[in-house]
């Protein structure tokens, strides 16, 4: 009888020829899996595609939706891949968006701004807010190594809970017959838009300026020096004598800040007041978009879009095609399954051995 | 670092984008393949009837031709797309069921109206789905939860040739209507039957969320509960969620744990009733109301009565009074239905056509209450000739009518006095009888 081994190992060094080969392999894979869910749903799966297609990218309507929603996802994600880099594991984020949202909504709707310095101020609150909010476990984690993938999971909820106690509570809204909503933010403190579209381009801005800004505090400066370091081995940035926690903290700061600014983005530029329902998961979704962008500031801009896309995309298959909601489910997990395929066959060898 | 990663991020980008492209193309040149078929076939067919001597023939072709596509265009202009948009999924037993129910009626009682729906829709997203509906060519659009309110109205300032029916709120436009089912009147004969089922004194109420609507059906119940029986009391748990089956089941039983023995509630799932069925079936019985969907089925021995709703009535009179013309994109501002017993819009019972679970009809017929006008009445005869005089055309007979005292005993609602559309619009305080507390 013969024996067959199958080993699987990282690759050293990862060539063009094997990359070109993996995407195909796992983008095409991805379109045979899909095909062949709709064709089993009786659904021409063509007409699908060209509708998903059309919803999210193939018309000026569908980009600029993608665009709205690649917003916060770019400005957690981008958070979020600093962090991951550190190997400071912050699930968070969508606690530390609504809290910056909740500051930013706070300070629009209950202190008299000077219009003029509106906007600022109510970035300026979220960034504070997201950050607090992420600095509670950062500490806990620098000063007495608590694990922070459960601190700042459970803030997560405790955010939420904090949004719902003031929305049905001190902050609701007067007008409003008894929903739970606050009044809405006065005009000077909203955001301005892309004409005819959704786009609120202030936060975008806030988000490409900083993806390009972190890449280079990565790959240009000293503490950008010493996150990589960290991100290799926390044994070895000892030796080298680096604070670890001291990079933990900063690193907490900037990914919950910048969750925070988009918790701020949303309210100003979306929602223009306080609800529940702010964020759809945006900071969870937040985690893939850092993942798939290789925690690289700047490729998680392109995975934010991508990811947005998918999800803009994927409206199409209640409206247009007439599936139900649970499909989008499974659209969205096919895809990103087929995607990390693509990084496993990059970064590692199969190799079959008699 | 530099750009590590970024070339097989490039190529799945781009191989995405051709698969969505080439998609999109090849649909398009299949498209276009077979309109061209067709046109050449329509085409030989003309030159066939060109050549030959059919001159007459072809006159009066043409005139029938004519015809045909006018009166096709009459048709096509009288058809009515209505979209829905759900915040649950269809399949929760509870609210986006019944609506969706609704829907069903609608599309099989009109041949000019097709329906769509979206189901799960976040509040964050329901912008973008109202849109899209449009753009793909719906004409009447439903939104129904109070948190699609604001995004609804301003959908309404977008497409201002567009109908909007939000269903639960306050905000309307002359383009943007606003309708109810409403379950107060349901809610107190609950009440009534609950009071006197109670042994231990103690109903549970198991609450979504803290806002008007809610509020007045607790409040509602522990009316009809108090009427029958002075000294119970009701203890409220709040969920926060619409759609929160392992909460409910939750509150549920520690409510029953705290001595609780007739559970209502306003939840999207049979769960409450589930957990009265279990507990029925282990000897410890607890009672309970269905709400909204028929859950007979899963409390045979234990639930009682429950709230029906018959939103197909609402929709079917906005849908016929949009396709005759009476509703138009100019004149809904001042359209609100608030619906219940007197219309038909809403029932009594855990089941359609049974206002009372027959195993508890002796039972209620054993019990006596005095009623100051109706003299010593049996408590299932009170619920029918209070549920007869809600459903007359002039309603004789509203739970709020006062004497009516929050829970600090402040005299809320003055004798002979019943509470106003507006008055239940804003409740936001507890009869005497509640125990629990308004978050906030």
């Amino acid at each position: 009888m013969v024996k067959i081994r199958i080993y699987v190992r990282r690759r050293v060094r990862t060539s063009l020829k094997v990359k070109i080969v993996s995407a195909s392999l796992s983008t095409l894979a991805a379109v045979v899996a899909i095909v062949l869910m709709f064709h089993v749903l009786g659904v021409d799966p063509l007409y699908a595609f060209n509708r998903i297609y059309m919803a999210s990218l193939g018309s000026y309507y569908g980009i600029s939706e993608t665009i709205t929603k690649s917003i916060p996802l770019l400005l957690c994600g981008v958070g979020l891949a600093v962090a991951y880099k550190a190997k400071v594991w912050n699930i968070g984020a969508e606690g530390q968006l609504l809290m910056g949202a909740i500051v930013s909504g706070g300070l629009a709707l209950f202190t008299p701004l000077p219009p003029q310095l509106a906007i600022p101020i109510i970035f300026l609150g979220g960034f504070i807010g997201g950050a607090l909010w992420a600095l509670i476990p950062a500490v806990l984690k620098a000063k007495f190594q608590v694990n922070e993938v459960i601190t700042t999971l459970m803030m997560n909820y405790i955010a939420e809970r904090i949004l719902l106690y003031l929305v049905y509570g001190p902050w609701r809204g007067k007008e409003v017959w008894g929903f739970p909503f606050t009044s809405r933010i006065p005009s000077y403190a909203r955001l301005p838009v892309v004409p005819g579209t959704r786009i609120h381009y202030p936060t975008l801005i806030i988000g490409l300026v900083s993806a390009v800004l972190l890449f280079f505090m990565l790959s240009r400066t000293t503490i950008g020096f010493k996150v990589r370091v960290i991100g290799e081995s926390i044994r070895a940035s000892n030796y080298a004598g680096i604070e670890y926690s001291k990079i933990v903290i900063l690193v907490m700061i900037i990914s919950g800040g910048l969750a925070g600014l988009a918790g701020a983005g949303e309210v100003a530029g979306i929602q223009h007041m306080l609800r529940k329902g702010i964020s759809p998961g945006y900071g969870f979704t937040a985690i893939i978009v850092a993942w798939l962008g290789n925690l690289n500031p700047l490729l998680v801009i392109a995975s934010s879009l991508l990811i947005a896309s998918i999800l803009v995309g994927g409206d199409a298959i209640q409206i247009s095609i007439g599936l139900s909601s649970a499909f989008i489910n499974l659209f969205n997990g096919t895809i990103l399954i087929f995607l990390l395929l693509n990084y496993f066959l990059s970064e590692y060898e199969i190799i079959v051995r008699r | 670092m530099a750009l590590k990663g970024y070339l097989s991020f490039l190529i799945i980008a781009i191989l995405f984008f051709a698969v969505g492209f080439g998609a999109g193309y090849f649909y398009m040149v299949n498209e276009y393949n077979k309109l061209n078929s067709e046109y050449l076939e329509l085409k030989e067919e003309y030159n066939r009837l060109l050549t030959g001597n059919f001159t007459e023939l072809q006159e009066a072709y043409n005139e029938l031709l004519q015809n045909y596509t006018q009166l096709k265009s009459i048709i096509e202009e009288k058809k009515i797309k209505a979209a829905w948009i759900y915040v649950g999924p269809i399949g929760d037993y509870g609210w986006t069921h019944a609506h969706d129910v609704g829907r069903r009626i609608c599309e099989a009682t009109f041949p000019w109206l097709e329906t769509a729906y979206a189901e799960s829709v976040s509040e964050a997203d329901v912008e973008r789905y109202i849109d899209m509906f449009i753009s793909e060519g719906y004409n009447v659009i439903f939104t129904t939860s109070f948190g699609f309110m604001t995004a609804t109205i301003e959908a309404g300032e977008k497409h201002p040739d567009v109908i909007f029916f939000h269903c639960s709120g306050y905000m309307r436009r002359p383009n943007v209507g606003t309708y109810f089912a409403e379950f107060y009147q349901l809610y107190y004969l609950n009440g009534l039957m609950a009071g006197a089922l109670t042994k231990t004194g103690k109903i549970g109420y198991i609450a979504a969320h803290p806002i008007p609507e809610v509020i007045r059906h607790i409040n509602a119940f522990t009316l009809g509960v108090r009427e029958v029986n002075p000294n119970a009391t009701v203890y409220v748990r709040w969920l926060f969620k619409w759609y929160d089956p392992a909460g409910a089941r939750a509150a549920a039983e520690a409510l029953i744990n705290e001595g609780c023995d007739v559970l209502a509630f306003t939840e999207d799932s049979p769960t409450v009733v589930e957990v009265g069925e279990e507990y029925t079936n282990k000897g410890k019985p607890v009672y309970t109301f269905a709400h909204y969907s028929p859950m007979y089925q899963y409390g045979k021995n234990s639930c009682v009565s429950g709230q029906l709703v018959h939103w197909e009535v609402i929709y079917l009179d906005i849908l016929s009074k949009i396709y005759t013309g009476i509703y138009n994109s100019t004149n809904l501002e001042n359209v609100d239905y608030w619906w219940m017993l007197r219309e038909g819009a809403v029932e009594l019972g855990c089941d359609y056509g049974m206002p009372i679970n027959p195993k508890f009809v002796p039972i209620l017929k054993s019990k006596f209450v005095i009623d100051p006008i109706l003299g010593n009445v049996s408590v299932y005869d009170l619920v029918f000739i209070r549920l007869r005089q809600m459903s007359e055309d002039t309603v004789v007979f509203d739970p709020f009518t006062g004497p009516i005292y929050d829970q600090d005993g402040k005299l809320k609602i003055p004798p002979g006095v019943r509470a106003s559309h507006d008055d239940l619009w804003n409740m936001m305080w507890f009869v005497q009888g509640v125990v629990g507390q308004i978050p906030g």
